[in-house]
């Protein structure tokens, strides 16, 4: 009797749960949860786009998109990490990777690339030289970033200053400085040469944007044999020359602190503006044929631009990790990748879509980024665990520079707090 | 027989009012004891741990450490620099004596280490540095309390101001009520955005006005000098309509014979404000006063808009709000910004207790 009932449910449970698992299968697909930044519209735009035809492409997974907005982005991230409450799939400022990664948060991803070969041949270097840490792949964007000086033609040869055309012909300091004041003619008078976005205000654009400038006159943010200080790097000798030259511009009137709005450049006001891919379609809609791309000036002995954008990663605590998987090799198909980089203006990340694209070939109005990410110009911003912390002492950093602050001093308070910080994490050892 | 009855019924009637009482009491003390008591204790348990906010490194109990560098102060006595051919103190071009830089004094001891300069004296020929485990976080009580005292007796002035004007029957006041109170329902974050590109230096709105009168440029949020008092203006700004409409409120409930009174005493206007109104409104005030100096106390919002979080430039409008935050949660060290939110609690429960004390006296 016992037996008999027994065996009932147990038939039973299985038919149930053959059913459920099937059930669910034919009518509801697994649920991807996927966070990413709200960035510009037309980026975010076309990445909605995208996830809304991979739901429309296939009935296995559905990615279920929560956007937050960009600026508390790396707060709530962290904030839902210890809340347990990641998403499966999100996008990142790059650098932060390696503090996830250290963390724990993320799963390597190199499992799930070698499956892929032809893919993984496909990406671009960068991506990946980004995307590692301790020997381990975590995270891949669908596109690099491109730091270059946008120009304006028409107030270029009014000032009869040289424009370069590939990254040998990248202006040295004495010419960048002297393009500046030739600038200051031609510009109206309630403009200035140089647009150096300070807008944007204190955050990931002031160590992306302006650590190249340190890097090139031959300081860095830390020291990158070991990742363990920054004294006597971020606040050596280079970096305080770099940094005060920076400053130099604001003193000089040069550039300004205090932009009326985002649109100097578009409107006029500035001859050159120094910021990332990301202004690309409205500033090739506003001037047109008038827009050129400057490479990096040679501050010291080499020019240097920044590299690495938004990435995606997989959470550990994800439960659907192949359907994460499934969505961001969706996301990284030449087709998606191509589409979302029109959108942006910025880099797409794979070799087949790069090379396709006239933009980037040679005599393409972006062929400068192309050489600067492919021919040794573009740095990584430090791959450490500390890296928020770095990111957010040099920032602050630049913010007191800026505004007329002593430069020794600003830069040992940086090195300061970034000392303080690794040593309080044990040197951010791996686990 | 009757006696005793009556004797034995009252506890069980005092045990069912005590029951009642208790019932009504719940729902605010649980939540007090949940959201207040628990999270206050649960703090000072963090202040005592190096907790992160995410780490993969295990949780240490390390005592009073936290405590230590948030209010460690050092007076360090400063050796001019001396000449090493004569063994005598160095002297600049001017004659001064040559001192160290701060830094190099700091880092000779690893115990201040991380310390920064907090301010320099001469005392009876002797140059002191003052040095702090955390100087950012004694910037922050100083703009805290310097917030605190201008914004206080102005914000409850004007609203005051405010309230006496918009309680005249005049046509269309309730417009102007309006008008006033409007940035009270409008989103902080809001405000501080608008401001800010009111503050821009070039081309914002108050340098535009101030070059009609030929004043400014000023560099309000750039320059260390005025950051913190244009953050002060805006706040008033802001709050002001708040305490208007209690003080409003106050102003209606003055009965008019007092003012018909006064006048027949031979009160001027000033007289009846001083003797009348101002007696009327004494509840009111304490209510605002209070109301206010908590809200003042609490400032973050303001600074972490419009100066990017930094509280910059050079600590001049970081206030303890923001120090905790940008500890716990942009340095990740939640076992540090717990105790600064232990330090914090106790000096407003300090603010609170010596406000009631002071009041109470005065009701005495």
């Amino acid at each position: 009797m016992n037996r008999k009932v027994l065996v009932l449910f147990s038939a039973l449970a299985l038919l149930i749960s053959l059913f459920g698992v099937n059930g669910a299968l034919a009518q509801s697909p697994t649920v991807v949860t996927v966070w990413f930044h709200s960035g510009q519209g037309a980026e975010r735009d076309a990445l909605t786009a995208i996830l809304e035809s991979y739901n429309a492409s296939q009935s296995v997974y559905r990615a279920e998109a929560t956007q937050l907005p960009e600026g508390s982005y790396n707060d709530q991230v962290n904030a839902a990490a210890v809340a347990n409450a990641l998403p499966c799939l999100l996008d990142f400022d790059g650098p932060n990777v390696y503090n996830y990664a250290w963390a724990g948060y993320l799963i390597p991803l190199d499992d799930y690339l070698a499956q892929e070969p032809e893919l993984a041949a496909d990406l671009i270097p960068s991506i990946i030289q980004q995307g590692t840490y301790q020997g381990k792949l975590w995270s891949i964007g669908t596109f690099d970033s491109g730091l270059a000086i946008w120009g304006n033609r028409k107030m270029l040869e009014a000032a009869g200053v040289r424009i370069p055309t590939s990254i040998e012909e990248a202006w040295t300091l004495e010419e960048f400085n002297a393009a500046l004041e030739a600038l200051r003619a031609v510009v109206p008078p309630d403009g200035y040469p140089l647009d150096l976005k300070m807008n944007y205000g204190a955050g990931e654009w002031f160590t992306y944007g302006f650590s190249p400038i340190l890097q090139s006159f031959g300081g860095d943010l830390i020291d990158r044999s070991t990742f363990q200080s920054a004294d006597g790097v971020i606040n050596g000798e280079a970096a305080v020359a770099a940094m005060t030259w920076f400053q130099s511009l604001f003193k000089n009137g040069l550039t300004s602190a205090t932009p009326k709005d985002d649109n100097v450049f578009k409107d006029g006001k500035a001859a050159l503006s120094y910021v990332g891919h990301w202004v690309y379609p409205e500033y090739s809609a506003a001037l047109g044929e008038d827009l050129v791309l400057i490479p990096m000036p040679k501050f010291g002995e080499r020019a240097v631009t920044g590299m690495g954008s938004w990435n995606w990663g997989i959470t550990s605590t994800c439960n659907v990790k192949d359907g994460a998987w499934d969505l961001l090799k969706f996301l990284l198909k030449p087709e998606n990748v191509k589409a979302f980089a029109e959108a942006s203006g910025a880099v797409p990340a794979l070799k087949s879509v790069l090379e396709a694209d006239p933009r980037y070939a040679e005599g393409g109005p972006l062929h400068i980024y192309y050489q600067q990410l492919t021919q040794g110009v573009a740095v990584p911003r430090p791959q450490t665990p500390a890296y928020p912390v770095i990111t957010r002492a040099f920032a602050q950093a630049v913010d007191e520079i800026a505004k007329g602050g002593d430069v020794q001093a600003a830069l040992d308070k940086a090195a300061d707090t970034i000392d303080k910080d690794i040593a309080e994490n044990n040197g951010y050892a791996p686990r | 027989m009757a006696a005793t009855a009556s004797v034995r019924r009252k506890p069980s009637l005092y045990a069912a009012e005590r029951r009642l009482a208790l019932l009504m009491l719940a729902p605010a003390a649980i939540l007090l004891l949940v959201f207040l008591l628990i999270p206050f204790f649960m703090a000072f348990g963090l202040s005592l741990t190096n907790q992160r906010l995410i780490s993969p490194n295990p949780t240490e109990i390390i005592g009073l450490a936290n405590y230590r560098e948030l209010l460690d102060l050092r007076f360090i006595p400063l050796e001019p620099r001396l000449d090493p051919a004569t063994n005598q103190p160095l002297r600049d071009s001017n004659g001064n004596l040559v001192y160290p830089t701060v830094r190099e004094v700091l880092r000779a001891n690893p115990e201040t280490r991380f310390f920064r300069e907090l301010a320099q004296l001469d005392f009876f020929g002797t140059r002191y540095l003052i040095a702090a485990g955390d100087a950012t976080f004694w910037r922050a009580l100083f703009n805290t309390f310097t917030f605190a005292l201008i914004v206080v007796p102005l914000q409850t002035s004007f609203a005051l101001m405010l309230a006496m004007l918009v309680n005249q029957k005049l046509p269309a006041m309730n417009f102007f009520r309006t008008v006033y109170f409007s940035p009270v329902v409008t989103t902080m974050a809001i405000v501080s955005v608008l401001w800010f590109f009111m503050y821009n230096p070039d081309f914002g709105l108050i340098n535009s006005l101030l070059g009609l009168i030929g004043l400014g440029p000023y560099r309000w949020l750039e320059d260390p000098h005025s950051a913190l008092f244009a953050i002060i203006i805006l706040s008033i700004w802001q709050g002001v309509g708040f305490q208007m409409v209690i003080f409003l409120a106050g102003l209606q409930e003055i009965p008019q014979e007092l003012y018909e009174a006064a006048q027949i005493d031979g009160a001027g206007r000033w007289q009846q404000f001083v003797n009348v109104t101002l007696p009327s409104l004494r509840n009111t005030t304490i209510f605002v006063v209070i109301s206010t100096t908590i809200l003042a106390f609490k400032l973050f919002v303001q600074v972490d808009v419009m100066t990017f979080g930094t509280g910059g430039p050079f600590d001049s409008t970081v206030t303890t709000i923001l120090h905790l935050v940008n500890q716990g949660y942009r340095q990740q060290r939640v076992g540090y910004a717990s105790a600064i939110s232990v330090i914090f609690v106790l000096i407003v429960l300090a603010i609170s207790i010596l406000q009631r004390r002071v009041l109470t006296n005065q009701e005495n």
